[in-house]
């Protein structure tokens, strides 16, 4: 059975349809990254799959528990970590967990158990006793981790779990998640960074205003967008109508600037290398370095969501004529 | 049935921890203790200049507005307050019954206010040298009208909004009235026809009346009658709030 099964959802705010009939499955075990752009509908999912808000229409199942049907059942299997690290900044950390604990019904033994564990786990525990008013960003954030973990979740939702963080902050969530998803720990995260995406998760939906552009594990992504190859070089010096010139050769489908590079959009990076020397020679220029890259996931993404942000707006007018 | 034995027991076992959670968070704290304690006093001070009742005699009426004040005054603020800080969902994540959150939120609203009027009798008992003829019924009027006023004060935090103001004006709406149509400071033979009506209607009567009755043995509706209707109002506020609060979930 699958962890998660999704099946046509869709949730409306009045007018504006924040997710559009989607449709996955999740396996046991597996870690699925939910990547999209600000407003995809990445949060409105998880609110919905974890029962914190209706459904408009469409089903979501659980270890085959239906969210609306069966809601009590689905939700004693997952933990939650919202956007947000809503915790009660009132309550010291060590109370929070308790709260938490018995929100999910654990007995006194596993609660201290599991807090206990949590708390060192997260780096929190000699500072158990002090209100989480006082914490520090990332020091919440964890905290609201330990919280999401505190019933041994079977399935984990994570918001955007290390968005905003310090490297150690984030090494440390991301050896955490690590460790569950060996655990056999079914993850389900969003997030912006693509990354973070590429090196943790499985598989990887692209959400783009409500709807999936694409699921798939992240390498065979990138395989699908052979024409996002690229052919990267750098001359020992400038020359004025370069890049125009680059972008006559054969083969190569876009030309975009980078630094003091050249980048060079192909299906067919080897044609590309041979007719690069050629011109150099023939211009009298000297490649101080040339590599050839497959594409980025961050490609792909931008491919997908037809987003050119900034300055990636050269890139994109580029792109316009690429495939 | 041991599945449905068990659901109820963890409904309760929830519900009791989110009163003791926000017990902890926003009752036990010296300024709330302080102006709740205070409040009765304000409000005596207010009855009681220029008029010639024997001091004695306000009492149970205090004890009535107190009741209402001190139990209705939390969730509506608590709430809110929870929304916007995101905490709320986390008892709408949870594995926990949409009653067991309503019937939480309210029980830490009671027990706050049963103490508040606890230590309000002793005070006035002291002060006053009146004595008390029924005590059960004391102490049922007590968690009664706490436990039926906290609802009602959970029930109007069902609205959704990040914002305490609305809320508390919302409720204020229902609550300051309810002072006037209960006989509190009006007796209601001395109502028109159309208050009397009105009055019948709302539970602070009959909280006011169990409370007279524990103090000096008079009563209009009898003490069974009153408690009958303090426990319907609950459990009517109770079911309401549970179905406000499934609807308000966006
Ligand atoms: N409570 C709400 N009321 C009305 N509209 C909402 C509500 N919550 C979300 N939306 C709308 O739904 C859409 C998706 O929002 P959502 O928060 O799911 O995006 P997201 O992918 O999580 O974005 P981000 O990366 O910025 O967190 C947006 O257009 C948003 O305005
Ligand atoms: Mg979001």
């Amino acid at each position: 059975m699958d962890a998660i099964e999704v099946i046509d959802l869709t949730k409306r705010f009045g007018d504006n349809i924040a997710v559009n009939g989607i449709r996955f499955r999740v396996r046991e075990g597996e870690t699925f990254g939910f990547l999209g752009p600000n407003g995809a509908g990445k949060t409105t999912t998880i609110r919905m799959l974890t029962g914190m808000t209706g459904i408009t229409s469409g089903r979501a199942l659980i270890h085959g528990h239906d969210i609306v049907r069966d809601t009590l059942a689905a939700k004693r299997l997952m933990g939650i970590v919202s956007e947000t690290s809503n915790v009660y900044d009132e309550l010291s950390a060590w109370d929070n967990l308790v709260f938490t604990g018995r929100l999910y019904h654990l007995g006194k033994a596993e609660i201290r158990r599991n807090a206990r564990d949590l708390l060192e786990t997260f780096g929190l525990y000699g500072r158990r006793h002090e209100p989480a008013e006082g914490f520090s960003k990332g020091m919440k954030r964890r905290l609201t981790l330990a919280m999401g973990l505190v019933n041994s979740p079977g399935v984990l939702f994570l918001d955007e779990p290390t968005s905003g963080l310090d490297v150690q902050s984030r090494r440390l969530i991301r050896d955490v998640v690590q460790d569950l998803a060996r655990e056999n720990v079914t993850i389900f995260l969003t997030t912006h960074d693509i990354e973070e995406a590429n090196v943790t998760c499985d598989r990887v939906a692209i959400i783009n205003q409500g709807t999936i552009a694409a699921i798939d594990a992240p390498e065979k992504l990138k395989q699908t967008f052979e024409s996002l190859q690229s052919v990267e070089v750098s001359f020992d010096s400038a020359r004025p109508g370069l890049l125009e010139a680059l972008r006559t050769l054969p083969q190569v489908n876009a030309v975009q600037k980078e630094g003091d590079k050249f980048r060079l959009y192909t299906a067919d990076p080897p044609e590309v290398l041979g007719s690069l020397c050629a011109f150099a020679k023939e211009q009298n220029l000297r490649p101080i370095s040339i590599t050839t890259r497959g594409p980025s996931l961050e490609e792909v993404f931008i491919r997908l969501t037809g987003l050119s942000v900034g300055t990636k707006k050269e890139a994109g007018e580029a792109d316009a004529g690429l495939v | 049935m041991p599945g449905w034995f068990e659901q109820i027991s963890c409904d309760l076992g929830a519900a009791w921890a989110i009163a003791r959670k926000d017990m902890k968070i926003y009752y036990i704290k010296p300024s709330i203790l302080v102006s709740s304690l205070l409040f009765p006093f304000v409000m005596f001070l207010a009855f009681a200049i220029g008029r010639n009742a024997p001091a004695g005699t306000l009492l149970p009426g205090l004890l009535a507005i107190t009741l209402l004040f001190s139990a209705s005054s939390i969730e509506p603020v608590s709430i809110p307050i929870e929304r916007r800080t995101k905490t709320f969902d986390r008892l709408l994540a949870a594995p926990v019954s949409v009653r067991a959150i309503v019937l939480g939120a309210s029980l830490s609203g009671a027990v706050f206010a049963s103490a508040i009027g606890i230590a309000t009798t002793a005070i006035g008992l002291v002060a006053f040298r009146t004595g008390i003829i029924h005590i059960v019924a004391l102490l049922a009027g007590l968690a009664l009208t706490s436990l039926c006023f906290s609802t009602m004060g959970t029930l109007f935090a069902a609205y959704r909004t990040e914002n305490v103001g609305e809320v508390m004006s919302l409720l204020n709406l229902v609550r300051l009235p309810l002072l006037f149509i209960s006989g509190v400071f009006i007796p209601l033979a001395s109502m028109p026809a159309w208050g009397q009506t009105i009055a019948l209607l709302s539970p602070l009567t009959y909280a006011h009346d169990l409370i007279l009755f524990a103090f000096d043995g008079t009563t209009l509706f009898g003490p069974v009658a009153d408690t009958a209707v303090l426990v319907l109002a609950t459990v009517l506020f109770q079911a309401v709030g549970a179905l406000l609060y499934r609807r308000s979930r966006e």
